[in-house]
């Protein structure tokens, strides 16, 4: 019994460090509102309580730290049922990116899977963003929260989507810095989201897909809400494609939490 | 008190849900290292053990908790030891649910020459929020579902899509409700592993019945 309390007020000590924080350092606070998404609201509004956000996707470096931490995430020892066999192969080590480190310290880690970034969030008492949440953070450009009717905004991403992919990602403080402060929500990385097997646009879905049969019939982009947007087109169809063990070269994350809840009360 | 140990752990745990991967953990490296099971506070079962017999595909590495229609406090690992039918569903449903359990039940009528011990058949719901354990439990009932084969399980959000993920099936909660979803039925060997998947309604059952035919016939 005992025991069971003391693991309590541990659990306890945990939350109340993590409220006490308010938005860290590197973090920046996105406040809630509404957009209407590519996909599957039939045009309508959605609504997306406001939340933290990383600043930038996780590094190479701080992946390093939670591999040390926890080794059951190492390359060595990962189980291939969480991460595919390309987990984390730019790394030179187990343990990091080996002598590379001064190139790709701070770039952000790729070749992880689902999995791995929702561990890394949790550990950090984080969790990864929802859909909405991502693609909603994501309408920003550098002065306005919704660039959606900007043509120069898309323009920027589909000249990052003409790109390949550089030899070594830069590190992400000098990736493009959105309205809210975020780093490289394009032109960096792709990013997962806690429920990117939500998206059902591919072929399977026409078979499959039960009920909203109208977002399905016809060619896979007829649902979308705004048919230029080729550019949110490419991710939603990016996520569709994947399962949550693969590990792509330039699909990396960063984390988001709740905004806490102000009590008056102490606990 | 065991009983109601295990209750307060899981509520605390999914309090702080931040934490929950690490109920008996060290203070501050969140997720670190697994405690021997001699150092864990009674009740927490196989709570944060290392799953050492486990294969590395296992879908029952997942170490979230779940409960069944009747409320018991339960882990993927229980399934362990039978062949399993696994597919998710949600009771609001009104199209391809039924069918899709219609499915199962044609598959499960051409396994009788099978002791009813080595199959077992699962429903996880993907609406946690409406499907209690006693609701899940109404539809087993009106679905003349034979309580010792099928499992009707629920459980937090997350970890319905970690297992979600697992199966290679997709959902999403439109803003009526419904829920728009992939439909697969699995089939996993007695370690857990998915050995076979028939993706859509209707199918016919004779490649899944093979499947688990050929599984049978190796225990």
């Amino acid at each position: 019994m005992r025991r069971l309390l003391t693991v309590l007020l541990m659990l306890g000590a945990c939350s109340l460090v993590q409220a006490q924080k308010g938005t860290p350092a590197d973090m920046v606070h996105v406040k809630g509102g509404t957009f209407v998404p590519l996909y599957g609201s039939n045009n309508q509004a959605i609504s997306v309580q406001g939340f933290i956000m990383d600043k930038y996707p996780v590094t190479n470096a701080q992946y390093e730290a939670f591999v040390a931490e926890n080794p059951k995430w190492k390359k060595s020892e990962v189980k291939q049922l969480f991460a595919d066999a390309g987990y984390l192969k730019h790394w030179a080590t187990d343990m990091g990116v080996g002598s590379n480190a001064d190139k790709l310290k701070d770039s952000p880690v790729i070749n992880v899977s689902w999995f791995a970034a929702k561990a890394y969030c949790e550990c950090q008492g984080k969790r990864l963003p929802t859909v909405n949440e991502w693609e909603f953070a994501a309408l920003a450009s550098e002065t306005k929260k919704d660039a959606s009717s900007e043509p120069s905004f898309y323009q920027r991403s589909l000249d990052w989507y003409s790109q390949p992919n550089p030899k070594y990602l830069p590190p992400v403080q000098n990736a493009f810095k959105n309205y809210y402060g975020l780093y490289g929500m394009i032109g960096l990385v792709w990013e997962w989201t806690s429920d990117f097997n939500s998206a059902l646009i591919i072929g399977e879905s026409r078979q499959n897909a039960s009920l909203d049969r109208q977002l399905f019939c016809g060619a896979g982009s007829s649902g979308a809400s705004d048919v230029k947007n080729y550019v949110a087109f490419m991710r939603y169809a990016f996520r569709s494609s994947l399962k949550a063990n693969y590990t792509v070269a330039n699909l990396g994350f960063r984390c988001v939490q709740d905004v806490p809840v102000k009590s008056t009360a102490k606990l | 008190m065991k009983r109601y140990t295990l209750y307060f752990l899981a509520l605390a745990a999914t309090v702080f849900s931040s934490c929950q991967q690490d109920v008996a953990q060290e203070e501050d490296s969140c997720c670190a290292k697994p405690v021997a099971a001699d150092q864990l506070p009674a009740g927490t079962g196989t709570l944060a053990i290392p799953t050492g017999a486990m294969t590395d595909m296992s879908l029952y590495n997942l170490e979230s908790d779940w409960q069944n229609q009747r409320g018991e406090a339960v882990k993927l690992q229980d399934l362990q030891g039978k062949v399993q039918l696994v597919a998710m569903i949600y009771t609001h449903c009104s199209y391809a649910c039924p069918r899709i359990v219609a499915d199962l039940k044609r598959i499960e009528s051409c396994l009788k020459e099978f002791k009813r011990d080595d199959i077992g058949i699962v429903l996880v719901t993907m609406d946690p929020a409406r499907d209690t354990p006693e609701r899940l439990n109404a539809f087993a009932t009106s679905n003349s579902l034979d309580a010792k084969r099928w499992v009707l399980l629920t459980s937090e959000q997350d970890n319905i899509r970690e297992l979600a993920a697992l199966l290679n099936m997709k959902y999403k909660t439109e803003l009526d409700g419904e829920i728009s979803h992939s439909n697969i039925i699995s089939v996993l060997n007695a370690q857990g592993e998915i050995i076979h998947q028939a993706e859509g309604l209707g199918v016919e059952p004779d490649e899944t019945v093979n499947a688990i035919k050929g599984l049978l016939q190796k225990i």
